[in-house]
């Protein structure tokens, strides 16, 4: 029984995270400005990885995989976002017609 | 042999391919580095984490850090202008 | 100079000064002997081969510029129209052979995981079976990295110094004969920032936060190296990497109280040297069946296998320091 429930609570949340990844796997290309694909991108980044590592926690072996998974999390959770704050700097300081793809509030 | 292999390989293949009929630089840089995640993976589907380590570390990170900052000198990662000034 | 014939010395000087004295006899025989009409029908002859000359001269010169001119026109549409096409299918030929010759060796070669092939030779066998017992090291590739083919590594790490001496040769920038910084030099820090975040506070905190676990786990990476997968190499990228995001987020200003040019020769040179000195002596003591002095240890410990804990280290700080300095001089050209 419980290892049903394991096997279904892992099945479940990766179909999930792989469509989360697809989802913005699919907006990468959808989306035509930066700042707006690196939205989807930073997307599939934390809560894709994030759902689908939760489902493989739930069959892991030991409790030790499952800190590993955490800190993998973790880890991600910091760089993806700042990874993606970079980019919109870049983007913005060497984007000239800024205002012609959003309003711009100064 | 599974199926997921012979995907990766294919993927290697394609972006080997693209990495030298790709026109932009940057694209190139940023296709080349997805190509050794790839590799790595591939690595540790043969059975040699010590090499998927190395790969993951210096091909798709030292090594891109570096070519970007070529890139960079060459500048070709430069402001772009408006799309007006270049019909006229 | 007052008498009317002329001395022997002044008919020397005039023949010397104009002309021989014979020419200008024969000159006035002809003028004397020759009568007018022959003149005249000689010149005709003369005139009427000069003109042929000059014409068949000038059709020549035609056709010679025709000729040019085709060429040059050819060349310039039909030829490197046919240079392109004969470049590519020389191209397209070479990378077809290529990828043939490439093909029929790969046919040529045992099929995946056969036991047959000559790969799984003695040697491998004594590496799989006898390995941990001979060197210490329960992680079999350490084993065979850094103790039976520990000069191969040695190797490795030499050219890896080799290239960033290479890279230094060619891209440090160098203070001037006063020990100031030279034109060159400040507009390169002046370059440096160029587009790049400069103060980034998100960066920072980020950096501060993730660049310590970075490095331990590179260090963790290298100090296990004989007991899970990893080493020198995978685990001093891993460090330069974290490095280069600490440079990243602070500046040179603060890698340079750590990481300068000085420390980065005094470490490559103490790491290559300790690596080569250890591995003659435990060649010099272990090898040609000798009961090596370096005990391997018990398998298992962290403090175990004998020289390759040390030698992973040696080869880790090389790798640390060549990848920072790789990106340092890329960047700025100093350090």
């Amino acid at each position: 029984m419980l290892d049903w429930l394991r096997f279904i609570l892992t099945a479940v949340l990766l179909v999930g995270g792989i469509t989360v990844m697809c989802i913005s796997m699919y907006g990468v290309y959808r989306f035509k400005f930066v700042l707006n694909r690196m939205h989807v991108a930073a997307m599939g980044d934390t809560m894709g990885l994030f759902i689908t590592l939760l489902g493989l926690s739930f069959s892991a072996p030991d409790f030790t995989t499952v800190i590993k998974f955490f800190l993998i999390v973790c880890f991600l959770w910091i760089a993806s976002p700042v990874a993606s704050h970079l980019i919109a700097r870049l983007e913005v300081t060497l984007n000239d017609h800024l205002e012609d793809e959003m309003e711009v509030l100064k | 042999m599974t199926l997921f292999t012979y995907v990766l390989l294919g993927f290697l293949i394609v972006s080997a391919l693209c990495v030298s009929l790709f026109k932009n630089l940057l694209t190139a840089v940023v296709v080349f580095m997805s190509y050794s995640l790839v590799m790595s993976v591939i690595w540790m589907l043969l059975e040699s984490p010590d090499l998927a380590i190395t790969e993951a570390a210096v091909g798709a990170g030292v090594t891109s850090v570096l070519f970007f900052i070529t890139l960079k000198k060459l500048h070709a990662i430069e402001k772009r202008r408006k799309p007006e000034n270049e019909q006229q | 100079m007052n008498s009317s014939k002329p001395s022997l010395k002044q008919k020397f000087t005039a023949w010397l000064e104009n002309a021989s004295m014979l020419d200008d006899a024969m000159e006035k025989d002809l003028a004397k002997g020759s009568d007018l009409k022959a003149q005249e029908n000689e010149k005709a002859v003369y005139e009427a081969w000069e003109q042929r000359q000059k014409n068949r001269h000038d059709t020549a010169v035609q056709e010679e510029h025709a000729l040019y001119e085709r060429i040059h026109h050819w060349t310039m549409t039909g030829g490197a129209k046919t240079a392109t096409i004969l470049y590519r299918l020389f191209c397209i030929f070479v990378c077809l052979a290529v990828t043939a010759f490439m093909l029929m060796m790969v046919l040529d070669m045992p099929a995946y995981g056969n036991a047959n092939s000559p790969v799984n030779n003695e040697v491998s066998a004594r590496y799989i079976e006898k390995g941990m017992e001979e060197t210490g090291a329960v992680n079999i590739v350490a084993g065979m990295i850094l103790d039976y083919r520990a000069f191969d590594t040695l190797g490795e790490s030499t050219v890896l110094f080799i290239a960033a001496c290479a890279v230094l040769t060619l891209l440090r920038i160098d203070l001037n004969r006063h020990g100031l910084p030279t034109e060159e030099l400040i507009a390169a820090e002046a370059d440096d920032r160029h587009h790049e975040p400069k103060d980034d506070v998100i960066l920072q905190r980020s950096a501060a936060l993730l660049v310590p676990i970075i490095l331990l786990f590179g260090i963790y990476i290298i100090f296990n190296g004989h007991l899970s997968p990893g080493g020198g190499f995978s685990g001093g990228a891993i460090i330069g990497a974290g490095m280069i995001l600490y440079l990243n987020a602070f500046g040179f200003k603060a890698t340079g109280k750590i990481m300068n040019f000085r420390v980065f020769t005094v470490i490559t040179f103490c790491s290559l040297m300790f690596y080569g000195l250890a591995k003659t002596y435990s060649f010099f003591t272990g090898a040609n069946h000798l009961h090596s002095i370096i005990s391997p240890g018990i398998p298992g410990n962290i403090f175990s296998a004998g020289l390759i804990l040390p030698l992973n280290i040696a080869v880790g700080m090389v790798v640390a320091c060549t990848m920072y300095v790789f990106y340092a001089l890329f960047r700025k050209g100093g350090m």
